[in-house]
C-alpha cells in the first residue's frame, strides 16, 4: 500500500514532466492523462496533500488551459457541484482547481489573477453550497447521479478544504444549517454533532451575538448541557457528584437537562447518567428530567415500573440518544397500549442471530464495550417509535422501505415490534403478496447494492429484507401496464393505504396522461378547500419527480403525505415525510421544501400544496369519497400546478392532453 | 541530412516529435487540417490523398512540395504508403521503390514475396467469393489428412489492403464460411491458421540494415501488449533479429522501418504472418520510447533519410548495449456491455503499483455500441501500466481486458 503511492507520486512526476516538455499540440492529450492520476490521487487525504502541493506549479504549467477553469477569477462558486457531478474528467479538474484556490487562499502561493482574498471567500462559498460533501451526507439527486468512487472524491475534497481553510466567512450559514438539520429531529444525529463538533472546534462561540447563543445552546446540548457536566467531565465523577447534591441543585439539574434535550432534540452523556441515577433514587424527578409533558406524566405515574426496568437496562452514556425517544413515547402515551408493552417485553428477552447482531454493532459509530447490540436495538426501537418522523434512510435508495418503518411506527408500533423481534432472531421475514407468501432470505438482490450503515439500528436490520420484499413485489407487479405501485403499496404498508391509485404517466402511451385530470382528483381528495374538509388519517405514499435546481428531471422518490393544512399565513401546504431528511433542497423553479417555520411538526417538509402537485405522479385515494368533489376544484388552480409541471420534469416527457376515464 | 522531410499523414505526436527534433518538415493532409495548421504554424500542403486523377496524383504533389525541398517522403498511416513510394522513387531516382511499397499494400504479393525468399509462410490464395474460401479449405483439409468427422482446418481471409485486424475474420468450419463471410469481403487473402505464439516486432532500417529492433509481446491481439519483449522472446531475440534482416534483405528495403507479424512455434521455427511499414496501431511506438528511452517516432521518421549520418542515427537511437529498466504496456479497454451510462474505475486499479495512467472518457449519457465493429471497434481509451516482471505485467494486462469499466 505504502509502496503503491509511492509509485504513484512517481508515475505523476513522471507524467508531470511529460506534459511541463509537450508542445502545445499534444497538451490536451497529455492533461487527460494527468487527470487520471489526479483521480487516483484525490482518493486519498495523502494524494490530495500531495497534489495541493503540486497544484499551483499545475496551475502554472498551463493544466487549465483551454478549460473553463483558465480564469481562476471568473470561476462560478454554484457550479462546483456541478461540475462534482459529472464525473471523471471533469471532477478530477475541478478538484485541482480548488485545491490550487486553497493554496493562494492560504498563501502557500500565489497567483497573478486572484488574490488570497478572493480565493478565500470563493472557497467559503464553494464549502456552503456543498455541504453535503462536507457532512458525507448527500441528497436524493447527488446519490442518484454520482458514483461511489466520484462521491469519495467529492467527499475527500471538502474533508480536506474544511480542514484547512479559514471558515469564519460562513460560520452563520453552519449556525443555521445545524438548526436546519436539529428542526427535524432526526434518529441519527451523527450528522447533527459532526457539523457542531465543527463548528466548535473552528469558531470562538463565546461571543454575545444571537447566533453565538444559539450555537453554544448546541455544542452544551451535546457535549455538556449544565454547568455542573462541566465541571465534571466523565460520567462517573458526575454521577459522584449527583450523589452529593441537594433536592433543589437535583431539580435544577433535571430541569435544564430536560431542557436542553427538548429544545434540540439532542441528548448528551450525562443525561443518561442522570437519568439513571434519578430513575433510581429520585423517581419524582424523572419527568424533569424528560421533560414530559401532562400525558406523559401521567404515563409515567401509571407505568413507572416497566419504564425504569427499561430505562436500567437499555439507557447508557453511548446509547444516550434514545432518552429523547422514550420521552416522545411516553408523551404520546405508547406504554398505555397493551401490544407494545408486550412486544417490548418479548423483545428484552430475544436472543439475537449473529450476522444480525454484527449489523447493529456496525451501525455503531464508537460501540460501547459494556453495552450489547441487543441494548442499541432496544435503544434504537424507543427511537424509532418515539421519533417516527425521524427516521431516514441515509446513504442508501431505499426511500420505500424507511417511509414503511416510518408509517409502521406511527401506526401499528406492536407490529412493527413484532417484525423486528422476527428478522433479529431469524434474519428472515416472510410479508404475503397477492396469495403467494414471500420469503426475504429466498429472494434476490432489492435495489440496494451495499448497505450503508450510518442508519439506526432498527432500519439496519430491516431494512435489507424490506428492500428485497419490496423488489420482489415490483418485479411480480411489472408489465401489467400501470404503475406497480398501486398494488406493491397496499401489500407492503397495510391496509391503511387507499386501494385507488393514480399517476399521471401513462404505460402504454409512454406520455403524461391528461394531468389536469390527476391534478384535479387529488385537490378532490386532500386540499382542505375542496375536499369538503376532511382531513388525512394516514399517510399516503406517493411518487414525485425529483428534480435538479434547474427545474431538469433527475429520478423518482417516494414520499409520504402526511397532511394537509393551512400554515399561520393562511396558505395551504402539504406536510410530507422525506425520508432523505435534508433541509437544504432545491427543486428549481423556486420549489424549495422547508422543515420549520411554516407549520411543520418535528421532522415534517412542506411545501404550499400547488409545488408540491407540481412534483407530483403517483398517490392513493379512495375514488368512492369524491365523485361529487371532483368536478368542483377550480381551473385555475390546475393551471397554474400543470405549468410548472411542464416547464420542469415536464420536458423529459410527451404530453397526452386525451381525457382519462380514471 | 534531409533537406526536409514530408510527412505523409496528420499526426500530432509525430508533428510534436520534428518540432522537438528541430528538423525541417511538411505535413501532406487532407485539407479539413489546414485551418489547424495554419493557426499553430505548422507547415502544411492540403492534397486529396483519397484521390487519383489528372489533379491529384504524385506528379503534381510533387510540384507542390518542391517550394519546401522535400526530398524524403514518410508514410505515417496505411493508406498513404504509395503516396510515399511514388515521391520517394522520384527523390531516389528508383522506380522500384514505388513497387515496393505496393508490396506492403498487397497481402497475397508480400506473402508471395516472402515464400520465393524462402521465409515460412501458411498456405495462401486469393479468393473470388465463398466458393472459392470452400474450395481453399477443402484442399486443405486434403493436404492435412482429415478424416470424416473430424474438424475442418481454419481458415483466415484479409483483405489485401487493410490495416491490422481490420477485416481479418478466422473461419473455423465450412458452416462459417456461410455465416461469417459476406459478399463484400471478397477479392480478399485466404490463408491457412499459423500456429505459434505471435509478436511483432519494429525493426528501424537504414541502407538496408537493421539499425534497432524492437520486439513488441502481444498479450492479447488488438487489446493488450507490452515492451519489451518478456523472458522467452528475449531468449529468442539473436533468431528473430536475422529473421529480420532475412525479410529486409528479401524485400529489397533500405530506409524507414518495418513492422512485421511473426508466429514463433516450439521448435524455435518462425512463421511470417504479414508486415506494414508506417506507425504500427496500438500505442506501441509510444511504449518504445518509454521502455527505450528514446524517441521512437523522431527515429521512425530520420530513418528514411538515405543522408542521415552515423552520428545524426546515434544520436536519436539508443546505445547498442542499452538495458530498458521497466516493462511499459497497455491495455484498451472496450466496454463489455452493448448499452452503459456511467464509467467505473475499480478499486483495485488505484492501489496497483503497476498503473501509470489511463485515457478512459465516460460515456455520452446513455451509449450504445452499433452492431457493425470494425476490426475490433473503437476502444474507448488504454490504460498504461509500468513494472519490473514482464509476467506480473501479463496478468495485469489480461485481467483489466475483462474488467467492464462501463457500467
Amino acid at each position: 500500500m505504502q509502496e503503491a503511492s509511492e509509485r504513484i507520486f512517481q508515475n505523476f512526476e513522471q507524467s508531470f514532466k511529460d506534459f511541463a516538455e509537450a508542445t502545445d499540440l499534444t497538451r490536451r492529450d497529455k492533461a487527460t492523462k494527468l487527470s487520471s492520476q489526479i483521480d487516483v490521487l484525490s482518493l486519498t487525504r495523502d494524494g490530495l496533500t500531495y497534489l495541493y502541493q503540486k497544484s499551483s506549479l499545475l496551475d502554472e504549467a498551463g493544466i487549465f488551459e483551454g478549460t473553463a477553469w483558465n480564469e481562476p477569477d471568473k470561476l462560478v462558486a454554484t457550479l462546483v457541484k456541478g461540475t462534482l457531478k459529472a464525473g471523471h474528467p471533469t471532477s478530477s479538474f475541478e478538484i485541482l482547481s480548488e485545491l490550487r484556490l486553497l493554496a493562494y487562499a492560504r498563501a502557500d502561493a500565489e497567483s497573478s489573477f486572484i488574490s488570497a482574498r478572493e480565493a478565500q471567500d470563493f472557497l467559503e462559498e464553494v464549502v456552503v453550497h456543498n455541504l453535503e460533501f462536507a457532512l458525507k451526507e448527500p441528497t436524493e439527486e447527488t446519490r442518484s447521479v454520482m458514483s461511489e468512487r466520484e462521491l469519495k472524491k467529492a467527499y475527500n475534497l471538502f474533508g480536506f478544504i474544511v480542514s484547512e481553510i479559514d471558515l469564519h466567512g460562513v460560520y452563520s450559514k453552519l449556525a443555521q444549517e445545524i438548526k436546519l438539520i436539529c428542526e427535524q429531529r432526526p434518529i441519527v444525529t451523527r450528522k447533527a454533532r459532526e457539523l457542531i463538533r465543527l463548528v466548535d472546534q473552528r469558531f470562538d462561540t463565546s461571543g454575545d451575538s444571537e447566533i453565538d447563543r444559539q450555537v453554544r445552546h448546541y455544542i452544551h446540548a451535546v457535549s455538556a448541557p449544565t454547568v455542573h457536566c462541566r465541571e465534571y467531565e466523565s460520567t462517573e465523577a458526575y454521577t459522584r457528584f449527583l450523589e452529593s447534591c441537594n433536592p433543589s441543585t437535583l431539580e435544577a439539574e433535571a430541569d435544564a437537562m430536560g431542557h436542553s434535550m427538548s429544545s434540540t432534540g439532542l441528548v448528551s452523556k450525562h443525561h443518561a447518567a442522570l437519568l439513571k441515577f434519578l430513575a433510581q433514587k429520585h423517581p419524582e424527578l424523572v419527568p424533569n428530567c424528560l421533560d414530559l409533558n401532562d400525558r406523559g406524566i401521567a404515563e409515567w405515574e401509571k407505568f413507572h415500573e416497566f419504564v425504569t426496568t427499561i430505562i436500567l437496562e437499555v439507557v447508557s452514556p453511548s446509547n444516550a440518544q434514545c432518552i429523547y425517544g422514550l420521552a416522545r413515547m411516553l408523551g404520546q402515551n405508547l406504554f398505555s397500549r397493551r401490544p407494545v408493552r408486550v412486544g417490548l417485553e418479548n423483545l428484552r428477552r430475544i436472543k439475537l442471530n449473529s450476522q444480525v447482531e454484527k449489523r447493529i454493532l456496525k451501525s455503531v459509530a464508537h460501540p460501547a464495550e459494556e453495552v450489547t447490540a441487543l441494548q442499541y436495538l432496544l435503544g434504537g426501537v424507543i427511537k424509532v417509535l418515539g421519533q417516527p418522523l425521524g427516521v431516514g434512510q441515509g446513504n442508501n435508495p431505499t426511500c420505500q422501505s424507511a417511509r414503511g418503518i416510518s408509517m409502521w411506527s406511527q401506526h401499528a408500533p406492536a407490529k412493527l415490534i413484532d417484525m423486528i423481534i422476527t428478522v433479529a432472531t431469524q434474519n428472515n421475514l416472510v410479508m404475503r403478496y397477492e396469495n403467494h407468501d414471500l420469503t426475504s432470505n429466498q429472494l434476490g438482490k432489492g435495489l440496494l447494492e451495499k448497505l450503508d450503515y450510518n442508519l439506526d439500528p432498527v432500519s439496519v436490520i430491516l431494512v435489507p429484507h424490506l428492500d428485497k420484499l419490496y423488489n420482489e413485489m415490483m418485479k411480480r407487479s411489472s408489465g401489467r401496464g400501470e404503475d406497480p405501485h398501486k398494488w406493491v403499496n397496499p401489500s407492503m404498508y397495510g391496509q391503511w393505504i387507499q386501494l385507488g391509485f393514480a399517476s399521471c404517466y401513462d404505460y402504454l402511451s409512454n406520455s403524461i396522461l391528461d394531468f389536469e385530470g390527476f391534478v384535479r382528483i387529488f385537490y378532490a381528495s386532500f386540499h382542505p378547500h375542496y375536499n369538503g374538509g376532511r382531513e388525512m388519517a394516514y399517510p399516503n405514499p406517493v411518487g414525485i419527480f425529483i428534480t435538479s435546481s434547474k427545474g431538469d428531471m433527475v429520478g423518482f422518490h417516494a414520499v409520504s403525505l402526511l397532511r394537509v393544512a393551512e400554515d399561520d399565513q393562511g396558505q395551504v401546504r402539504a406536510y410530507f415525510l422525506n425520508p432523505n431528511n435534508e433541509g437544504r433542497q432545491d427543486w428549481g423553479q423556486g420549489i424549495e421544501p422547508s422543515v420549520y417555520g411554516h407549520g411543520e411538526k418535528f421532522g415534517e417538509s412542506s411545501l404550499p400544496i400547488h409545488q408540491f402537485t407540481a412534483r407530483l405522479y403517483a398517490f392513493h385515494y379512495n375514488p368512492l369519497d369524491i365523485k361529487e368533489l371532483v368536478p368542483k376544484v377550480p381551473e385555475k388552480e390546475l393551471h397554474q400546478v400543470e405549468q410548472l409541471a411542464r416547464a420542469s420534469w415536464g420536458k423529459s416527457y410527451v404530453w397526452n392532453q386525451q381525457i382519462k376515464l380514471w | 541530412m534531409a533537406k526536409c522531410f514530408a510527412l505523409m499523414g496528420w499526426s500530432l505526436p509525430v508533428i510534436e516529435s520534428m518540432e522537438k527534433l528541430g528538423k525541417p518538415y511538411v505535413v501532406v493532409s487532407f485539407p479539413d487540417f489546414e485551418p489547424y495548421a495554419k493557426e499553430n504554424n505548422i507547415p502544411f500542403v492540403p492534397y486529396q490523398l483519397d484521390e487519383w486523377s489528372d489533379t491529384s496524383n504524385s506528379l503534381d504533389l510533387f510540384e507542390k512540395l518542391q517550394p519546401y525541398g522535400v526530398d524524403v517522403a514518410v508514410p505515417l498511416f496505411e493508406e498513404t504508403v504509395e503516396w510515399a513510394g511514388a515521391l520517394n522513387s522520384i527523390y531516389r531516382g528508383d522506380p522500384r521503390v514505388l513497387n515496393r511499397a505496393f508490396l506492403f499494400r498487397n497481402k497475397a504479393m508480400m506473402k508471395r514475396k516472402a515464400l520465393i525468399g524462402g521465409l515460412r509462410v501458411g498456405l495462401f490464395e486469393e479468393v473470388h467469393n465463398k466458393e472459392g474460401v470452400k474450395a481453399f479449405m477443402k484442399r486443405l483439409n486434403e493436404a492435412n489428412l482429415q478424416l470424416e468427422g473430424e474438424e475442418d482446418s481454419w481458415v483466415h481471409i484479409k483483405p489485401f489492403a487493410s490495416a491490422g485486424t481490420v477485416g481479418h475474420r478466422l473461419l473455423r468450419s465450412m458452416s462459417d464460411i456461410d455465416e461469417k463471410c459476406e459478399d463484400g469481403d471478397f477479392p480478399c487473402l485466404a490463408e491457412s491458421h499459423l500456429p505459434g505464439r505471435e509478436f511483432s516486432c519494429e525493426a528501424f532500417i537504414h541502407k538496408g540494415k537493421i539499425r534497432f529492433l524492437n520486439i513488441t509481446e502481444y498479450v492479447h491481439l488488438g487489446y493488450s501488449n507490452f515492451i519489451p519483449e518478456g523472458h522467452y522472446l528475449e531468449s529468442k531475440r539473436q533468431l528473430i533479429h536475422d529473421h529480420v534482416q532475412k525479410l529486409v534483405d528479401i524485400f529489397g528495403i533500405e530506409y524507414g522501418m518495418v513492422h512485421p507479424e511473426w508466429f514463433l512455434t516450439e521448435n524455435d521455427e518462425l512463421n511470417f504472418g504479414e508486415t506494414a511499414c508506417r506507425i504500427p496501431g496500438g500505442h506501441i511506438l509510444e511504449l518504445a520510447s518509454k521502455s527505450w528511452e528514446f524517441d521512437a517516432l523522431a527515429a521512425f521518421v530520420v530513418c528514411h533519410d538515405p543522408n542521415a549520418t552515423e552520428e545524426e542515427l546515434d544520436a536519436i537511437f539508443p546505445p547498442k548495449d542499452f538495458k530498458p529498466k521497466n516493462y511499459h504496456g497497455n491495455v484498451m479497454i472496450y466496454p463489455q456491455k452493448r448499452q452503459f451510462s456511467k464509467l467505473e474505475i475499480p478499486e483495485e486499479l488505484n492501489n496497483e503499483p503497476y498503473f501509470v495512467d489511463h485515457t478512459l472518457v465516460p460515456p455520452l449519457s446513455t451509449q450504445k455500441i452499433s452492431d457493425d465493429r470494425e476490426g475490433f471497434g473503437n476502444h474507448f481509451g488504454t490504460i498504461n501500466f509500468k513494472g519490473e516482471d514482464p509476467d506480473r505485467m501479463t496478468e495485469l494486462l489480461l485481467h483489466y481486458e475483462k474488467v467492464d469499466f462501463y457500467v
